[in-house]
């Protein structure tokens, strides 16, 4: 991963310039440096998808990366989660507060839970898969279910349930493994609307709760704005942080999805992120295809 | 959110009781037809309106049962064939599963072996009869090898593909949590393959019935195979009814137990 950065001459002053921009965070979950990528078309051509691509998440900040499709978000994604290896530039996880090494686990819009395994089982997955499961992890995942409404279904079998439910059966998944950054890929897309408030509001508690940062990357403006802290704006080709909105929401009470939509600023950042993503698309209509 | 459980698991045992009304409904049908049309071939054989020589009657096959089993061979050449179908289907389908699923550790060698695998597919087994007698014999044995070799390539190729078709992003699922490959095999392959070695077993059966009662045609002491050739080159149609019946009964009675094995192991499928 440690792979040293040598981008060209032209892009590193570009890279200089936002490393010291305020996309980059003290005591950071995660850094991403010079981050260089891209891929090879059947005819031959090279082409660019990242090109000096800087910027980290804090502990326990809720970040998002919105965009096009097209943008190369699908690509960021699997580059963070360690699925893709970067050709260039450096994806560090930062270490826990406690010194530990930090772990990353994400979830997308398929649930991936499997029809084989009842609830429980599923939620437990992403320990048994590195180490022998203990009564102790048993407890906290019925624990985690139970807070997520799912006690009466523990022992049943995924097909029983609602999208809902999976998806919250997915999430429990990710958080046992104790990560210290959560990756969400259009995660609640497939949801009817009531139902993906409440998993906003589920996610949105565990910075209380356990501090995790979040990096969550959709195109659903208005779930960017409602979760996060800051909002990154992703654009060109290569693709390049065209924007990014610190969101201070003025909510009446304590931030929820709902009390975040709400908020008399929703509409004005909504407006600066939609323009954005749209100034981008004439801009770059004929780039990326 | 427990109700939408319980109105789930409802609904779930409603379909599951429609559906089985529905197989009374049809199974009485076909039941109707089938009574109905031996009736009218009994009939007709008496009447002489078709030559009971050369198609056999009802009353005919009841005969030849009762004979055979008076005299013990029915049983014999029932559980002759049985013992080498079953045989042949346990080893060549197991091995074929096996093998199939254990190439998921090494891709290269796979796609080599499935190429193989492919080509021993097309063979017609039958044709290897005549070999397979001369290598080992005109006893069971020549059977279930024959049996055997018409299960495993199917079971192989099957089980390669059930297992490179898996979930991409399961694997990445699994793959991110850092799972070894040992344990991506356990947890992931053989469980997700599971559906598709019931199916390809299934198939199997009429595959290694093939190969067994083709394998007495060729040369046998026993065996419902050895019966129907005998019976039909002596014009003793009854008999040869008799030999084919069984062996129907015998395929529903083997794809009756996959079924049962299946809905015991595979349980989340019918589970809700």
């Amino acid at each position: 991963m440690n792979t040293p950065n040598t981008p060209d001459s032209t892009i590193s002053s570009e890279s200089a310039k936002a490393a010291s921009s305020p996309h980059v965070r003290p005591d950071p979950r995660l850094t991403v440096a010079g981050l260089n990528h891209g891929f090879e078309t059947d005819d031959g051509v090279r082409t660019a998808l990242f090109s000096g691509l800087n910027f980290s998440v804090g502990a326990g900040e809720i970040v998002s990366i919105v965009g096009r499709s097209g943008a190369g978000k699908s690509t960021l994604f699997n580059l963070v989660s360690g699925l893709l290896s970067p050709q260039g530039g450096r994806i560090e996880v930062g270490r826990r507060s406690d010194g530990g090494a930090g772990r990353i686990a994400y979830m997308l819009q398929k649930d991936l839970l499997m029809p084989w395994r009842t609830v429980l089982q599923n939620a437990l997955l992403g320990i048994e898969l590195y180490r022998k499961v203990t009564r102790h992890d048993i407890a906290r995942a019925r624990e985690m279910l139970a807070r997520y409404g799912l006690t009466s279904v523990v022992d049943a079998y995924p097909q029983a349930l609602s999208g809902g439910m999976r998806q919250r059966v997915a999430l429990t998944r990710t958080l046992l493994v104790d990560p210290t950054l959560v990756l969400l890929d259009e995660p609640f897309s497939a949801l009817d609307y009531e139902t993906r408030l409440a998993l906003e509001d589920d996610v949105m508690a565990l910075r209380q709760s356990s501090g995790t940062s979040v990096v969550l990357v959709t195109h659903d403006i208005e779930e960017a704005i409602a979760m996060s802290d800051r909002v990154i704006l992703l654009g060109g080709r290569p693709a390049r942080i065209e924007d990014s909105v610190d969101v201070k929401l003025s909510t009446q009470g304590p931030r929820t999805a709902v009390s975040a939509r709400e908020a008399p600023e929703f509409r004005t950042l909504h407006k600066r992120i939609w323009g954005g993503l749209r100034s981008n698309t004439i801009h770059h209509a004929g780039a990326s295809t | 959110m427990s109700d939408a459980v319980m109105s789930a698991q409802a609904a779930g045992r409603r379909m599951r009781v429609r559906r089985l009304k529905g197989l009374g409904a049809t199974g009485g049908v076909v039941t109707l037809i089938m009574v109905a049309l031996v009736v009218f071939w009994q009939v007709a054989a008496q009447r002489a309106w078709i030559n009971g020589q050369l198609f056999g009657s009802p009353l005919g096959i009841y005969k030849a049962a009762a004979i055979g089993l008076a005299q013990g061979t029915l049983i014999t050449d029932t559980l002759t064939t049985l013992y080498e179908t079953v045989l042949g289907l346990v080893i060549g389908s197991g091995l074929g599963i096996g093998l199939g699923l254990l190439l998921w550790f090494v891709p290269r060698v796979a796609g080599v072996t499935e190429g193989f695998a492919v080509i021993l597919n097309s063979i017609p087994k039958i044709a290897l009869g005549p070999l397979i007698v001369i290598w080992f014999g005109s006893d069971m044995t020549s059977k279930v090898w024959l049996a055997g070799i018409s299960t495993f390539a199917v079971a192989m190729i099957s089980s390669c593909a059930a297992a490179r078709e898996v979930d991409q992003d399961l694997l990445n699922l699994f793959r991110s949590f850092k799972a070894k490959p040992g344990m991506i095999f356990r947890k992931l392959i053989v469980p997700g393959a599971l559906p598709w070695i019931f199916s390809t077993l299934r198939v199997n059966i009429g595959f290694a019935l093939i190969g067994a009662v083709v394998g007495e045609y060729i040369a046998s002491q026993a065996g419902l195979g050895h019966a129907v050739f005998v019976a039909g080159s002596l014009f003793d149609l009854n008999t040869v009814w008799l030999g084919i019946i069984i062996l129907t009964l015998m395929a529903t009675l083997l794809s009756w137990i996959v079924q049962l094995a299946e809905n015991r192991i595979i349980s989340w499928k019918t589970k809700r």
